[in-house]
C-alpha cells in the first residue's frame, strides 16, 4: 500500500487569527502508508495544521493539499473528508444520540463504511449501542469517536491527540488497535501529540512543530541516525562556540560544559568543535524525545 | 440523516412551541363565551360612538366592536395577539442555535469532519426549522375550526388556513433573523434577545409608521377585514427570510472553526 506519493503535502502554510500566528509558513509532506507522528508544544499549531487540512479553517496563505486536492476549497474539501477519519482532541460528540444512534449517523455518510469493523469495533470496545453518550465517559467516548473513525473506510486517519485523557493501559489499548487497523487496510495515520513515548512506539515518520514551522521532519529512523548530541567538556569555562558546518542544530553553554545537537551524521562538525580542544568530547545517539526537547527548547 | 439530526437538537423547541400555541389557541375558543357574558357590563365605554372614540378610548372602543362575534374575537385574542406574539418567539427560538452553537458544545469538529459542505449543514437546519414552523404556524389555528363547535360556534378552515399561512410568512422573517444572528454567537442567548429586541423595536416603529407594520401581516388583519391575503406582504417577507438565510451561509462559509 506505502507509495512515495505525499497523502498530505502543505507549502508555506499560515493560519493568523487576528494577531496571534498559529501556522508560519509550514512545510510538510506525509507519505501515502504512513505512520506520521506530528509533535509540538502545547499551541505549536497541530490542531490549526488538522484543521486547515480538513477545510475547518481557511488557511491565511499557503497551500494545503490532501489528495491532491485542496483543503481551502469547499467542495474539494468535501472529497478530502470523504477519503479521511478524524478524531478530535476533546472527543465531543452528540450528546442527544445513543451509540447505535450516532453509528447508524455516521454510516450514512461513508458508503464504503465497514460493517464487519463495526462489529468487531463494538465487542472489543465493549460498547453498548443502547448507551447513552452524554453518559459515557471520556476514555468509552474516545473508543467510540476511534470506531466512528477506523469504520469509514477512510483512507487517511487524522487523529489529534488520540490518547489524550486516557489511563496507560487505555492508550496501550487504543495504540494496538491502530496500529492492527493500519497494518491490516494500510490506512495511512496523520496523528498529533505530544507523548514522545506513543509516537516513538508507532511512528515510522514524524514532524517536530514549533511556533508554527514544521522544525524537524523525516523518517523517524533517519532521524535516529542523522541526529548526535557532543558535549564538550572544557578545563575552565566554555567559549562561545559558533559552528559554521551545516546541520548544528543548537548549542547550549554552562560553565564548563557546551552541549550540541547535530542533525549532521557528516565528520565536519566534529572536526571544527575539535578545534575549540575540549578536555573531553563525547559524542552520543539520541532519542526522539532527545531530538524534540533540543528542538523546541526555549533558550532561557 | 442530517434532517435527522437538525430534528434531533430542536424537537422539544418544536413540541414546546406546538404545545403552547395550540392551547393558547385552544384557550381563546373557550374564552370566548366568558367575555360574551362581561361584554353587557362595559356600557360606559361603549356609550361613545365608534367614529367619535379617539386614542386610547377608540381602540378599547374598536376592541369591544370587534370582539363582539366569534370570528372577530378569535381574530383580536388569538391572531392578533396571542399567536403574533408567541408566533415570534418561537420563530426566534426555532431559528437559535446551529453549527456555531455546536462549536461551543465540542461536537462541531465532528460535524465539520463529515463530507457535507455547510451551506448542507446550514440547509439542512434551515428546512428543519421552517418545516417545523409551518406546523406551528397551521396546528393552531386549525385548533379553532375544530373546538369551535364545542361551545356551538363555527369557524371556517379556509379562514385558519389563511391566518396560519400569514403566521407562517411573517414568522419565517423572525426564524431567518435569529439563523442569521446564530452565525455570529456562539450562544442561543444572545441571538435570541437581539432577535426578540429587534421585534418588539419593529412593534414600536409600526405605531409610528403603519405601512411598516410587519405584525399587521402576520396576524391577518386584511384577510380578516377584507378577506384578501396579503400578499405583498407574504412576497415581502419570503424575500427579507431569503436574503437573511443567505447571509446565514455565506458568513458561516467564510467563519473559521
Amino acid at each position: 500500500m506505502a507509495s512515495d506519493r505525499a497523502v498530505i503535502e502543505t507549502a508555506g502554510l499560515w493560519k493568523c487569527y487576528d494577531d496571534v500566528e498559529a501556522l508560519r509558513g509550514l512545510d510538510l509532506q506525509v507519505p501515502s502508508g504512513s505512520i506520521f507522528g506530528f509533535l509540538g508544544k502545547n499551541g505549536a499549531g497541530k490542531t490549526t495544521t488538522i484543521k486547515v487540512l480538513l477545510g475547518m479553517s481557511r488557511p491565511t496563505r499557503g497551500e494545503a493539499h490532501v489528495f491532491g486536492h485542496s483543503s481551502a476549497e469547499s467542495h474539494s474539501s468535501v472529497e478530502i473528508r470523504r477519503r479521511s477519519a478524524f478524531v478530535s482532541d476533546e472527543k465531543d460528540l452528540y450528546d442527544y444520540m445513543t451509540v447505535g444512534e450516532i453509528v447508524a449517523f455516521t454510516r450514512s455518510f461513508y458508503p464504503r463504511w465497514r460493517g464487519d469493523l463495526e462489529q468487531q469495533y463494538l465487542r472489543k470496545f465493549d460498547l453498548q449501542l443502547s448507551r447513552n453518550i452524554k453518559g459515557l465517559s471520556r476514555g468509552t467516548r474516545t473508543k467510540l469517536a476511534m470506531l466512528l473513525a477506523l469504520c469509514r473506510g477512510a483512507e487517511l486517519l487524522l487523529l489529534d491527540e488520540p490518547t489524550s485523557g486516557l489511563d496507560p493501559a487505555m492508550a496501550e489499548d487504543m495504540l494496538q488497535a491502530l496500529v492492527a487497523h493500519v497494518g491490516r487496510e494500510g490506512s495511512t495515520v496523520f496523528f498529533s501529540s505530544h507523548q514522545l513515548s506513543e509516537v516513538e512506539q508507532i511512528a515510522d515518520h514524524v514532524a517536530i512543530i514549533d511556533q508554527g514551522q514544521a522544525i524537524v521532519a523525516g523518517a523517524l529512523d533517519d532521524l535516529r541516525s542523522q541526529y548526535q548530541r557532543i558535549h564538550l567538556v572544557f578545563e575552565n569555562d566554555a567559549p562561545e562556540i559558533k559552528v559554521r558546518a551545516a546541520g548544528t542544530h543548537r548549542v547550549r553553554r554552562q560553565g564548563r560544559v557546551v552541549t550540541i545537537l547535530s542533525s549532521s551524521r557528516g565528520d565536519a562538525v566534529i572536526e571544527e568543535l575539535r578545534g575549540y580542544k575540549p578536555a573531553t568530547f563525547e559524542v552520543s545517539p539520541v532519542t526522539l524525545k532527545d531530538i524534540f526537547l533540543e528542538s523546541v527548547r526555549t533558550e532561557a | 440523516m442530517l434532517w435527522q439530526k437538525a430534528w434531533r437538537e430542536t424537537r422539544w423547541r418544536f413540541m414546546s412551541a406546538l404545545l403552547v400555541l395550540t392551547m393558547m389557541a385552544g384557550s381563546n375558543v373557550f374564552d370566548y363565551l366568558a367575555t360574551q357574558r362581561l361584554l353587557p357590563h362595559l356600557t360606559a365605554t361603549t356609550e361613545t360612538p365608534v367614529a367619535e372614540a379617539s386614542g386610547l378610548a377608540g381602540m378599547i372602543r374598536e376592541a369591544i366592536e370587534l370582539q363582539k362575534d366569534f370570528r372577530g374575537f378569535i381574530w383580536y385574542q388569538a391572531f392578533r395577539q396571542n399567536l403574533t406574539q408567541m408566533g415570534v418567539f418561537f420563530a426566534v427560538l426555532l431559528g437559535c442555535g446551529g453549527l456555531l452553537h455546536e462549536s461551543s458544545k465540542g461536537s462541531a469538529l465532528f460535524t465539520l469532519s463529515l463530507p457535507v459542505t455547510r451551506k448542507q449543514l446550514l440547509g439542512a437546519r434551515a428546512g428543519t426549522g421552517l418545516a417545523q414552523l409551518f406546523a406551528i404556524a397551521m396546528v393552531p389555528p386549525l385548533a379553532i375550526p375544530l373546538l369551535a363547535p364545542s361551545i356551538g360556534q363555527h369557524f371556517t378552515i379556509v379562514d385558519a388556513l389563511a391566518h396560519g399561512l400569514c403566521l407562517f410568512f411573517v414568522g419565517a422573517v423572525f426564524f431567518s433573523l435569529a439563523s442569521f444572528l446564530s452565525t455570529m454567537f456562539t450562544d442561543i442567548w444572545r441571538p435570541m434577545l437581539i432577535a426578540i429586541g429587534i421585534a418588539c423595536a419593529l412593534a414600536v416603529v409600526s405605531f409610528a409608521v403603519p405601512p411598516l407594520n410587519i405584525f399587521s401581516v402576520m396576524n391577518g388583519e386584511s384577510y380578516f377585514k377584507t378577506g384578501s391575503l396579503p400578499w405583498a406582504g407574504f412576497l415581502t417577507s419570503a424575500v427579507i427570510a431569503t436574503a437573511l438565510l443567505y447571509s446565514a451561509a455565506e458568513t458561516m462559509e467564510r467563519r473559521d472553526f
